[in-house]
């Protein structure tokens, strides 16, 4: 696959949260408003990439028996670098809204997942561009989540009014709840869309993780049976 | 160099592995440590900017540096305001638990007669959209206000932290309390333990610098 590919394919085709489904802990928790999520989607963009190039260099020297905490010392170290660098740097309100979910990076799943998948499979460009691809789709899938749950609870975006006179929260939107709700309707619209594309061309479609090799139903029932 | 890798990928023994995972484990801690040495003076001036902000939203013209100069009394810690030497005003902070998810930092500005001039919450967790109408004092931008480029100056208002201004608490003064506890203090509904864990820090303060205003003064004169 061509290196292009590689970065395109973390944006669409393999996007972490609406095709993959990794990283629902931040992406629940902090895409109250867009500019949250925009902070956590580039924050784990860094951590990605950091980690991919460091792993992709030293994946000959890690023993095969020792490679996930190898993996998660890496990974860790990334995410207090960028903690200390948001502390110091960042706005402060920005911060002390991630809160914990920064630090909480470290168990983020894509982030773990890249690495193991990835990284330690291919080269130092290849991995780059695999990271910048899954951490620009990340923080894309943030964004598009943040902004329309910002703009269904207070119609504003990016905590600049657009409908005026809009006085009273739609707070549902802005809690956990809405988060839920939100993130189904997006899945089953992207899941709607793959269908009749993949109708139109004539193949079956199976939503993803929903593969042969995952779910051992049909197996199951032959037993029974 | 392709030797090393091929006899690291054959040898299993368990010292080769503590070994890599140690010397990875080493090389992280040592860049963990630099980049903390480079970062441990930006994060202290940006607390300390942040911690500044707010005094100066709550205190009355100062030419010194209120946050080195504390006084602490019981739960609330007091900064203090001069300008050209003469005290003008004092800032009260205090923690209290009883907020509806966990602690309320309140910073209050008072005069040096103990009157109450501005009050904000510095940090809370509480409810989005009940307890934070509460707690925060945001300017709402509109994209109309964007076009037209207004621009509004000063602290934001806020109805329930606005009508402690000017208030002040006597010694041994019964405590304020929200309407529906038989008080005067209006509260939000809806967010009745966020207005009265505010008010409550708030008359803390107030009470505190009443009960302590001669040794405040003297300790601060000196």
């Amino acid at each position: 696959m061509s290196i292009y590919k590689e970065f395109t394919k973390g944006l669409m085709s393999e996007n972490p949260v609406f095709i993959l489904l990794l990283g629902m802990c931040p992406t629940l928790a902090v895409t109250n408003n867009a500019v949250n999520g925009l902070g956590m989607g580039i924050a784990t963009l860094f951590v990605l990439l950091g980690s991919n190039i460091v792993i992709s260099m030293i994946r000959h020297l890690i023993p095969k028996k020792v490679r996930i905490p190898c993996y998660i010392v890496v990974i860790a170290s990334f995410v207090t670098i960028v903690d200390l660098l948001m502390q110091a740097y960042a706005p402060r309100a920005l911060y002390e809204a991630l809160g914990i979910f920064v630090p909480l990076i470290v168990v983020n799943c894509i982030v773990l997942g890249r690495a193991e998948a990835f990284a330690s499979k291919n080269g130092t460009v290849a991995s780059i561009a695999d990271a910048l691809g899954m951490g620009f789709g990340f923080t894309l899938a943030l964004l598009l989540l943040g902004g329309a749950r910002e703009f269904l609870a207070s119609g504003s975006l990016f905590q600049i009014k657009l409908i005026e006179g809009w006085s009273q929260d739609f707070m549902l939107m802005g809690q956990a709840p809405g988060a839920f709700i939100l993130l189904g309707i997006f899945l089953g619209l992207i899941n709607l869309a793959n269908m009749r594309k993949a109708k139109k061309e004539g193949r079956d479609y199976a939503p993803p993780g929903l593969e042969c090799r995952q779910c051992n139903l049909c197996n199951l029932g032959e037993k029974e049976g | 160099m392709r030797l090393c890798v091929e006899n690291m990928k054959k040898q299993t023994n368990i010292p080769m592995l503590v070994l890599t995972l140690s010397l990875i484990a080493g090389i992280a801690a040592a860049l963990l440590g630099w980049v903390y040495l480079l970062t441990a003076d930006p994060i202290a001036a940006a607390l300390q900017e942040k911690t500044n902000a707010a005094l100066s939203e709550v205190l009355p013209a100062f030419d010194n540096r209120p946050a080195d100069e504390t006084v602490t009394r019981g739960d609330v810690k007091f900064y203090v305001a001069r300008k050209d030497g003469q005290i003008t005003g004092f800032a009260g902070e205090t923690v209290t638990p009883k907020g509806y998810n966990g602690d309320v930092t309140v910073l209050a500005g008072l005069t040096p007669d103990g009157a109450v001039t501005t009050v904000l919450v510095t940090q809370q967790a509480e409810t989005p959209g009940l307890g934070t109408v509460v707690t925060d004092r945001k300017r709402q931008k509109t994209l109309s206000g964007l076009i037209k480029g207004a621009c509004q100056i000063g602290l934001p208002p806020n109805p329930v932290l606005d009508q402690f201004n000017g208030m002040k608490a006597e010694v041994k003064q019964t405590p304020w309390a929200v309407k529906k506890d038989g008080g005067q203090l209006d509260a939000v509904t809806g967010a009745t333990i966020t207005s009265r864990a505010v008010g409550g820090a708030v008359f803390t303060i107030a009470e505190t610098f009443a009960n302590q205003r001669e040794t405040l003064m003297e300790e601060s004169n000196r």
